[in-house]
């Protein structure tokens, strides 16, 4: 169990309750309740507190990513002296995380989240308090943390997951999916015949992905910066942000180059960008093939167009790049495997003939390229060559013509396995012997004789009225009953519609989760450790208690329905699938648990 | 896998093996069999060059005769991938051959690939060179025989290169290990040995089973000779991608003259002449042995000289004539002046400011009656120069590029009569001002340069994804196959989606009808179809456009309408750049994009140099967009001439012609997105002439079968509903097996001969009743003729 370090008592949001602080996490709990708040020391971003002598002895915690934080207030008596001692205790945790914060800002790659290798350190606390962990919860840190009363809140679905954050994922998966949520507050949340845990069971993927997509580092937006002009009351005007300046720079070094010499010794930032707007530099840069009419009206500027660089439109690039390209890609080798043969191209397909699209064109490639860059590194010279050497093969290999791994499989088990193929032996062996004198002769002569004189036979043939009409009587009903069917589906009032659905989606739970208990677990459950048999049988067995009453939850439906104005027998056909799948589990579960015969295996 | 059509035991390196592959191993059987020629279809991307080698390969290895394959490609690229196919071949050869002799002979099995020096030279300083021709030249001048010979007699005295040397004191025909090398691990091996690749792959070939090297090594008679000449007829060759070989037929035989050429040739011809009169006062026993030689009609001939010629014949074998070079130049400095006069006349000719096109006769009867110069000494200039520069032990040839190809024209010009056409342009434009003459010396005519090659061979394959319709080729190259087929390609569930969209969203028709290709309601509707397939479509897409010229305008456009800023949103760009190193570092970075996931757009041109040999299959490329259909410009003259000559000689009508080759450059590019059958792609043509049932009819039956009605004349935003249901559906597992019906193991090979074999008995008995019988050879009768 967590040692508490320090407690007081202290009101949050304006409740009474007591504030305490243990080796892993600062909790305030309302008075008589489980903790409310609970911050994990890793989260404790800052601390501030209330002037010494102010009304009320406050303190607060930011944490991280979350600046507003939570404030409390010391309420007893000798409230200055226990902040003191919170604020001690907190200062030493706060240290502690930015100094792990500046250490991971400054860690070559943060691409893999760290959490879960920052949480591994404190599992040796955790056995203490695992014999009391409900089944099928994997072990976590953070469970370490007072089991009784919070359990259902502090779960954790995913390994290395902070409780806060998986709260988090959880709250947001059940948002975004209506009927999920709906579930869940029916099932958890009010009746609780489901725990936050087994509920979670099979939906971990939910969260997984959610968690992947929240980690997904986002990269620069493609779109290249291309400052244009608005014009705002006969006035033109660039609106200029620190990103786009940044982006400025990043994309033309020059311009850095020139900011760089001339702010502010010569020119004012603001100066600095009117002119660069007007000058010929900014129409060499702007990515429009039009800039080159506009060249001719734009005034001399004596201090930028000395950066103006030579327009990159020759056919060989003005940057030569000698890098070479690994030779499944490289038409530079065709180029020149052989000398130049034959006639020149036709003007259309002579490459470079638009000059004014070269620089455009180059500044596209060299714009994706950095921004590829920018998330995968560069790539070394010296590894160029070799992207593709450790599987040189795979540029040809056509995957699908290898043999296929064969998947284990799921072993059918069967009852009475042996019975059934006796059986099928003996009864396959006189269908061998009915089907072998087949004789085809014999055959073709009972057809020939059966096709005689089928011509005066055809015109004998007369279909009878009846059954005709009686085809048609019986289609012209049942497109009527459909019809009629379908003018008065939603008549069942709202309440009553409401509460079929509820019963309806918590026995599907149930029987999910009925089924999920039954079935062999899946081999690539990576995420709760695997459940014994043991456990496995008892939440069959919860689950089946809630099953029964499934009929008897039907029943009061169907006895409602009158005073809603419904017909009975509407609903019973309405829940009947349900009631079906529920009695199904039942009989199946009854049939497996029976005592059982001797020789076979259930 | 293991398996034999008709005797022959083929050893395939895969578990299972698609129908198509053992119907085209089964009539590229045939062929060889049959010692003849054949044109193959087989769908791109269904293990079409596994298939060639491994029947070859295997074909090879049973018959004792061992016939040498000679494999023809495109580009470096697919030179280096086949390559790559045969090495694994070997070594999955070599772990199924079941006694230890039998794994020897694999591994003695030698297969090596060839490209230029440029590609293949380690020399420190000559690899730094940039351009090929001086790589070359510099390449020579350290190794040609007289340099050699001097260095060794007298090291230090004259620069050699090391690597060279060292191949120099090794035994010939053991330079390298035998094995399979591709050009990336010949050049490992010599930096690890210090000896040339270059050189070692040229001294090998003779010894090699099989050398892939590019179309022009066998088809351009000046490499060809130094190459390809000691080739055994028995050889079999392949041209694989072969869907242009008519046009690499018809470069090696054409020459473009320029006014700057005909200055730099007429520099040359003074340095000459400066190098005679320096060399008569010094050493004039030389040009003596020359002259005496040239009247003998001696040639020179030694081993070495195939390797440092610098230049050859640009006549095909047939043409060239075994006589003594003719009195009036035989005198070093009489040639020289003859060839001051000749020069002097082209320049004149370029004066001229109408467009001239004339027969070589009557250029050569204008020349006759202006500067007295005869037919006969024009055709050996090239042979002359050769021997003039060989005397005066010239360096840096590349200086002397421009004299080559003069004399070359001269020799051309003057041997052909028919099939060729002289094509004087005095603008580049219509409506340019400033004078840019350029002189075409243009081949009409494919089937004169690929002809040697099917007398010499006996059995030549012609394959491709995409050589639709497969009765232009035979008429074009004028050869007879003796099989003749292509494949349908036997999916499960479809795993491409072509479709033709007509018009946009705004149902404005599009096209890149030259009227119409720049009309801004067009412009808009082909961005909003990348615009918004960029918006669906996971990891690569690439889009062709029919020109360059329009590519680079519609960027532009696309670019100022803010519709690259859509695409921007959703992929980043890349443009195939007029530099080929350029845009081979983009088109990685592309690759790059597209394995990461953020997903990129490639900007490039049907018929250029991204569409020739480089794959896109896999995540390279989920849907490839085809703006426009890919006509050639019709306006050009080179173009008309040849669709005249078309016309008259082989009775193929123009538009026939140009539709097919639009078609072909279409499937072409648009066939590249798949590499097996769990691949998948999108293959979207842009162009409301794509509809016409002529134009798809001319399309491989592959991607035609597949070309629902409904697909044939879509809206853009119709067909991306089409496109987004596509792809949710395919992105599913596949859920049916694929096995048996597009995917075939060896149970199933054995039942399909089995079918087969019952079915030619029935064919069999049949024919036994038809008392005429036709006389023609069985297949049975022409295999045991070729044991």
């Amino acid at each position: 169990m967590p040692t508490s370090v320090c407690t007081a008592k202290a009101s949050y949001k304006k409740l009474a309750g007591v504030l305490e602080l243990n080796d892993t996490h600062l909790q305030w709990a309302q008075e008589g309740k489980g903790p409310s708040v609970r911050v994990a020391h890793k989260d404790v971003q800052a601390l501030f507190s209330s002037k010494e002598g102010a009304a009320q002895v406050r303190l607060k915690v930011a944490l991280v990513g979350d600046d507003t934080g939570h404030s409390f207030a010391f309420t007893s008596p000798k409230a200055h002296i226990e902040r003191e001692k919170f604020k001690a205790e907190l200062t030493v945790i706060v240290s502690r995380n930015r100094a792990a914060a500046e250490a991971q800002a400054r860690a070559p790659v943060p691409q893999a989240p760290p959490k879960p290798l920052q949480a591994l350190p404190v599992k040796p606390l955790t056995p203490a308090a695992t014999p009391q962990r409900p089944p099928l919860v994997s072990a976590t840190p953070s469970r370490a943390v007072s089991v009784s009363s919070a359990e259902q809140r502090n779960v954790t679905i995913i390994p290395g997951n902070d409780p806060a954050t998986d709260v988090r994922l959880r709250k947001t998966v059940l948002m975004s999916d209506p009927d999920l949520g709906a579930l869940h507050r029916e099932l958890v949340a009010h009746t609780g015949q489901l725990s936050e845990a087994e509920f979670w069971e099979g939906r971990e993927h939910l969260l997984l992905s959610l968690a992947a997509s929240e980690n997904q580092r986002k990269g620069k937006s493609g779109q290249m910066v291309d400052p244009r002009p608005e014009t705002v009351d006969g006035e033109t005007k660039i609106v200029m942000t620190p990103q786009m300046i940044h982006d400025i720079f990043d994309e033309y070094p020059v311009i850095a180059k020139a900011h760089r010499e001339n702010v502010p010794s010569k020119l004012s930032e603001s100066e600095f960008w009117t002119r660069y707007f007007k000058s010929k530099l900014y129409h060499a840069h702007r990515a429009s093939i039009r800039s080159t009419a506009v060249q001719h009206v734009v005034q001399d500027d004596p201090i930028l167009d000395k950066y103006l660089e030579k327009i990159d439109d020759e056919l060989e690039p003005r940057r030569q790049r000698n890098e070479r390209v690994e030779l499944f890609v490289d038409l530079g080798a065709t180029f020149e495997d052989h000398g130049e043969t034959g006639n020149e191209k036709d003007i259309t397909m002579i490459a470079g003939r638009q000059r004014g699209a070269l620089p455009l064109i180059r500044k596209f490639n060299e714009h994706s390229e950095r921004l590829l860059n920018s998330a995968l590194g560069e790539v070394p010279a010296a590894k160029r060559q070799k992207l593709n050497t450790d599987n040189s093969y795979g540029q040809i290999d056509i995957d699908d013509l290898h043999q296929p791994e064969s998947s284990a499989g799921i072993v059918l088990e069967m009852q009475d396995r042996q019975r059934y193929f006796e059986g099928g032996i003996s009864t396959a062996a006189p269908d061998a012997a009915l089907h072998k004198p087949v004789d085809i002769k014999t055959l073709i002569m009972h057809a020939k004789v059966n096709m005689e004189g089928w011509q005066t036979k055809f015109t004998q043939l007369k279909v009878e009225r009846p059954a005709g009409d009686e085809a048609l009587i019986s289609m012209t009903k049942n497109v009527a009953a459909r019809l009629d069917v379908k003018s008065r589906k939603n008549d069942i009032p709202d309440a009553l519609f409401r509460q079929m659905t509820i019963c309806q989606t918590a026995t599907n739970e149930f029987l999910r989760q009925f089924w999920a208990s039954m079935y062999p677990p899946a081999a690539e459950v990576q995420v709760v450790a695997v459940a014994t048999p043991a456990q496995r049988a008892a939440k069959a067995a919860k689950m089946l208690g809630y099953l029964t009453k499934t009929q008897e939850k039907v029943d009061a439906l169907v006895y409602a329905g009158p005073q809603h104005g419904v017909e009975p027998t509407r609903i019973e056909i309405a829940m009947k699938p349900v009631l079906d799948a529920a009695n199904r589990a039942i009989a199946f579960h009854r049939t497996k648990t029976a005592p059982k015969p001797a020789g076979t295996r259930g | 896998m293991k398996f034999s059509i008709d005797d022959l035991p083929v050893i395939f390196p895969y578990d299972r093996i698609y129908p198509e592959q053992y119907a085209y191993m089964c009539d590229l059987k045939r062929t060889l069999d049959a010692a003849g020629h054949c044109v193959l279809e087989m769908p791109s991307g269904t293990g079409k060059t596994v298939s060639l080698l491994s029947l070859i390969v295997s074909y090879q290895q049973f018959y004792p005769t061992r016939r040498k394959l000679i494999y023809c490609s495109r580009t470096v690229p697919e030179i280096e991938k086949a390559l790559a196919e045969l090495k694994r071949l070997v070594a999955y050869r070599v772990e199924c051959a079941e006694t230890e002799e039998a794994k020897e002979k694999e591994r003695t099995f030698m297969g090596l690939g060839l490209t230029s020096r440029k590609n293949l030279c380690i020399h420190p300083e000559v690899a730094k060179e940039k351009k090929g021709k001086v790589v070359d030249a510099r390449c020579r001048d350290l190794t040609n025989a007289v340099a050699c010979e001097k260095g060794r007699a007298d090291p230090g005295s004259v620069p050699l290169c090391d690597w060279h040397e060292n191949l120099g004191k090794m035994e010939p025909g053991s330079l390298i290990p035998p094995g399979i090398w591709t050009l990336a691990d010949v050049l490992q091996y010599g930096r690890d040995n210090g000896v040339c690749p270059y050189f070692t792959v040229r001294r090998m070939m003779p010894f090699v089973d099989v050398i892939i090297y590019s179309f022009h090594y066998l088809l351009d008679p000046k490499v060809a000779e130094q190459v390809s000449k000691e080739m055994s007829k028995d050889a079999i060759v392949v041209f694989d991608e072969a869907h242009n070989i008519d046009n690499v037929c018809i470069e090696s035989l054409s020459i473009d003259l320029t006014r700057p050429m005909l200055d730099s040739a007429a520099r040359s011809i003074n340095k000459l002449g400066d190098k005679v009169d320096e060399i008569k006062t010094t050493n004039s026993s030389k040009l003596l042995d020359e002259y005496a030689k040239l009247v003998n009609g001696l040639q020179e001939e030694s081993a070495d000289d195939a390797e440092d010629g610098f230049m050859s014949n640009p006549l095909l074998p047939n043409d060239m004539l075994n006589e003594a070079v003719p009195g009036n130049i035989r005198k070093a400095e009489h040639f020289v002046a003859f060839l001051k006069r000749f020069v002097e006349y082209l320049k004149t000719r370029m004066r001229v400011l109408h467009v001239v096109a004339e027969t070589p006769l009557s250029f050569l009867q204008h020349l006759k009656d202006i500067t007295y110069i005869e037919r006969r000494p024009l055709r050996f200039c090239a042979e002359r120069l050769q021997s003039l520069i060989r005397t005066l032990e010239l360096d840096r040839l590349d200086e002397y590029a421009a004299l080559q190809k003069v004399a070359s024209f001269a020799t051309l010009v003057s041997t052909y009569e028919k099939g060729f056409l002289l094509i004087l342009e005095p603008f580049e434009t219509d409506n340019a001002s400033v004078p840019n003459p350029v002189f075409h010396f243009t081949c009409l005519d494919p089937s004169l340069a690929i002809q040697p090659v099917f007398e010499r061979f006996s059995s030549v394959v012609i394959t491709s994804g995409t050589i639709s319709p497969l009765d232009m080729y035979p008429k074009m190259l004028q050869f007879t196959p003796v099989v003749q087929e292509t494949y349908p390609m036997t999916l499960t569930r479809n795993a491409f989606l072509p479709l033709v969209i007509t018009r946009g969203s705004d149902q404005v028709a599009i096209s890149s009808r030259f009227e119409v290709r720049n009309d801004p309601a067009v412009v808009r509707n082909f961005g909003s179809i990348l615009v918004e397939y960029s918006k669906i479509v996971p990891d690569g897409i690439v889009a062709f456009f029919p020109s360059y010229l329009y590519m680079e305008s519609i960027v532009a456009a696309w670019n100022d309408m803010g519709i690259l800023n859509e695409v921007w949103k959703n992929k980043l760009i890349f443009v195939e750049t007029p530099d080929a190193n350029e845009t081979s570092i983009a088109l990685e970075n592309y690759r790059r994009a597209c394995d990461n996931g953020r997903g990129a757009v490639l900007l490039s041109v049907a018929r250029g140099k991204v569409s020739e040999g480089i794959d896109f299959d896999h995540n390279y490329g989920r849907a490839v967009i085809m703006f426009g259909v890919p006509y050639q410009y019709t306006e050009s003259r080179i173009l008309k001439a040849r669709l005249e000559y078309l016309r008259d000689a082989y009775r193929i009508r123009e538009s026939e012609f140009l539709g097919f080759d639009a078609m072909r450059n279409a499937a072409q590019c648009v066939g590249r997105v798949l590499r097996g059958k769990t691949d998948w792609g999108l293959m979207v043509f842009a162009d409301k002439r794509f509809a016409r049932a002529d134009k798809r009819a001319k399309l491989p039956r592959w991607i035609n079968q597949y070309i629902t009605e409904t697909a044939s004349n879509l809206s853009t935003d119709m067909a991306l509903t089409l496109s987004k249901l596509f792809m949710r559906g395919i992105s599913q597992n596949p859920e049916e097996n694929q096995t048996g019906i597009s995917l075939w193991t060896l149970d199933d090979v054995l039942k399909a001969q089995e079918k087969q074999r019952a079915l030619a008995l029935e064919a069999k008995e049949a024919e036994d009743e038809d008392e005429f019988g036709n006389g023609e050879f069985t297949d049975q009768m022409l295999i045991d003729l070729d044991i």
